[in-house]
């Protein structure tokens, strides 16, 4: 990975949820992708704004599920049939029937953890350093009373001149470069 | 779940405000009117076309059993909408409210439903061994002539008390008695608790919701007795010999499974016009799919559990009973069961967005009601003895009744629906979750 340096993004200060949403959906809206809002508590609009219900959790859950259900069937099978063939009550060795159960117990469980751990994965957690916390007003703002949009610089549409532009006529309380 | 939407109101906002009650709650008649014209064509094309099946071979026979799977499917969407309705008042919930008065009308059918029985019973010697030997000297002559095997003969002369044409009909008159009763109260006060005069006060919505738990919390639990007697008696004992405890349950919950997707269905297409357009909000319709997944879970964990106990215990009073669905090109109608009753329902409902779509709902539901359907052939057909283990179409035309006479009775007992539903507005005003519905809607 290369070296982290330079701007992170512009992080703008807001008063209310109602004008951080109507920024985030404008900033979607003029073609904005890479970036995050920031409240003290969940604000169930801006996640709507940001497209948050759009991610990988349920394609990672899903393939979970089906590697959980693979892998136990097969497994049961290769232990009933080939590793230790016993003769249950005289039936076939290949008894789908008695193998479902923990199938369906394995799918539960891979697709649980890697609901879970992929959730976790995909939020980039562990994260033990945040460049937004650079932000003077951010460690006090974002856990009691303000509302912040962050538009990163890694977006292709990002451009210091413009973009500070673009945040500025929102009536932000403040428009703050971030660095790495 | 509400937070800050209050201190929306800017310009952009106009789909975060909350919305207005439409001034006219009644259902959109001109549109159910033409809903139900439909049904009746298709319902009067399918009776037409199932009076043919009089001239073939074992016709009308199979007429007789189809019209036992019509009837029971319907009895599913009646009495089920009972169970449901009650289920929503003590539970509470938007998603309750939004379905009252479809389940309403649900039950409100249960008159029709109880008409519908007569010809079962009429003609019952002709779908049951119990009813066509009826005493221990009829059963004692018909395995003499090889008409039943040794096993009938004594089960049925051991269950005699319950299976029996006199103790049949007292039993039909007792479920239908109490179901229609407890269905009158509970229509009646939805009614009057709309033109409570201190409607819209606390005092009131405490009132009306400890009335109807009283009834509903003891209702249920009478419905699930009365269901697994109804189930077993009617369709159960077509095999006097097969024994499940699980059996009520089964029934219990795929009409479950058919009452959702008919009120999911009502629901959407009445959200076409007003004043479902307003109140049905993608946030219940979301939810209701999700509740819907649960009992397609629910179903073939039942389904499944039952096989396997069976198929681990492997004792010959018990296998038949599979095998003659499985053997003989049953299997075919087995796997399809499995296929349309889990497999399609579970994988597509898994998908966040088809739960929130109205068009691929709609078609989803449809399939659901089929696969009701297709599930009860596969437990009615194979009860009989030329059907046992051997599903075949040459010489036994009579069969394809099995489409044509539920889709006369499902389309005729759906015409009556809609003039119920059209009978009330859509909503029960005196309800505090009807706030919550005009509320903004949020993502879960």
């Amino acid at each position: 990975m290369p070296r982290r340096e330079g701007t992170y993004g512009l992080l703008a200060e807001f008063n209310t949820p109602g004008e951080l949403v109507h920024a985030t959906e404008e900033a979607r809206r003029a073609g904005y992708r890479r970036m995050e809002c920031y409240t003290p508590y969940p604000v169930e609009e801006a996640a709507e704004a940001l497209e948050f219900h759009k991610n990988r959790v349920p394609l990672v859950c899903l393939l979970g599920g089906l590697l959980g259900v693979t892998t136990a069937f097969l497994m049961e099978t290769w232990i009933a049939v080939w590793a230790y063939p016993l003769n249950i009550a005289g039936r076939p060795l290949f008894s789908w029937p008695a193998f479902i159960i923990p199938a369906y117990e394995w799918t539960i469980l891979f697709a649980g953890l890697s609901a879970g751990f992929g959730m976790i994965a995909l939020n980039g957690l562990p994260q033990l350093y945040h460049p937004v916390f650079n932000a003077p007003n951010f460690r006090n703002g974002a856990t009691t009373d303000k509302f912040f949009l962050c538009l990163e610089a890694a977006d292709p549409k990002f451009s210091s001149v413009d973009t500070r532009a673009f945040l500025e006529q929102f009536h932000a309380v403040s428009v703050v470069e971030v660095d790495h | 779940m509400s937070h800050g939407h209050e201190h929306h109101g800017g310009a952009g906002h106009h789909d975060h405000g909350p919305r207005v009650l439409p001034a006219s709650l009644a259902a959109p008649e001109e549109a159910i009117k033409a809903w139900r014209m439909r049904l009746l064509v298709v319902g009067g094309v399918a009776t037409v076309v199932s009076l043919a099946f009089l001239l073939v071979a074992g016709g009308p026979g199979h007429i007789l059993r189809a019209y036992l799977m019509g009837f029971m499917v319907t009895f599913g969407f009646a009495g089920g909408g009972l169970a449901m309705l009650m289920l929503q008042y003590v539970s509470g919930g938007k998603w309750g409210l939004l379905l009252r008065r479809p389940l309403e009308a649900m039950t409100r059918t249960l008159k029709l439903v109880a008409l519908m029985v007569i010809p079962v019973l009429f003609f019952m010697k002709h779908l049951y061994q119990w009813a066509a030997f009826p005493n221990a000297q009829a059963t004692l002559e018909a395995y003499k002539d090889g008409l039943m095997t040794q096993e009938q003969m004594l089960t049925a002369n051991a269950k005699h008390a319950m299976l029996s044409p006199t103790s049949a009909i007292v039993q039909t008159v007792i479920v239908f008695g109490i179901l229609l009763t407890m269905a009158f109260f509970l229509n009646r006060w939805s009614l009057q608790r709309d033109a409570d005069p201190n409607a819209g006060s606390q005092a009131s919505f405490d009132y009306w919701r400890i009335k109807f738990e009283n009834l509903s919390g003891i209702g249920i639990f009478i419905y699930v007795v009365l269901l697994t007697d109804a189930a077993i008696l009617w369709i159960k004992s077509l095999d006097v010999t097969w024994y499940s405890s699980i059996y009520g349950l089964q029934f219990l919950v795929g009409q479950g499974y058919q009452v959702l997707a008919l009120g999911i269905l009502t629901v959407i297409l009445l959200s076409r016009f007003q004043p479902l357009k307003t109140l049905l909000r993608v946030t219940e319709q979301h939810d209701l799919g999700k509740f819907a997944f649960a009992f397609v879970m629910l179903n073939i964990y039942l389904c499944f559990a039952e096989f396997l106990i069976i198929w681990s215990g492997n004792v010959p009073d018990e296998i038949p009973w599979y095998l003659a669905r499985i053997q003989g090109g049953w299997w075919v109608i087995c796997s399809l069961d499995f296929i349309s009753h889990w497999l399609i329902p579970f994988t597509l409902l898994l998908s966040r967005d088809l739960k929130r779509n109205k068009q691929k709902m709609i078609l989803l539901t449809c399939w659901m009601i089929f696969a009701r359907c297709l599930d009860m052939f596969w437990l009615i057909e194979p009860n009989f003895r030329d059907a046992a283990g051997n599903l075949h179409l040459s010489g036994n035309l009579g069969i394809l009744a099995y489409i044509t006479v539920p889709v006369a009775v499902l389309s005729i007992w759906g015409a009556y629906y809609l003039t119920e539903l059209m009978k009330r507005p859509l909503m029960n005003v005196n309800d505090p979750h009807l706030e919550e519905m005009l509320e903004p809607e949020h993502a879960h």
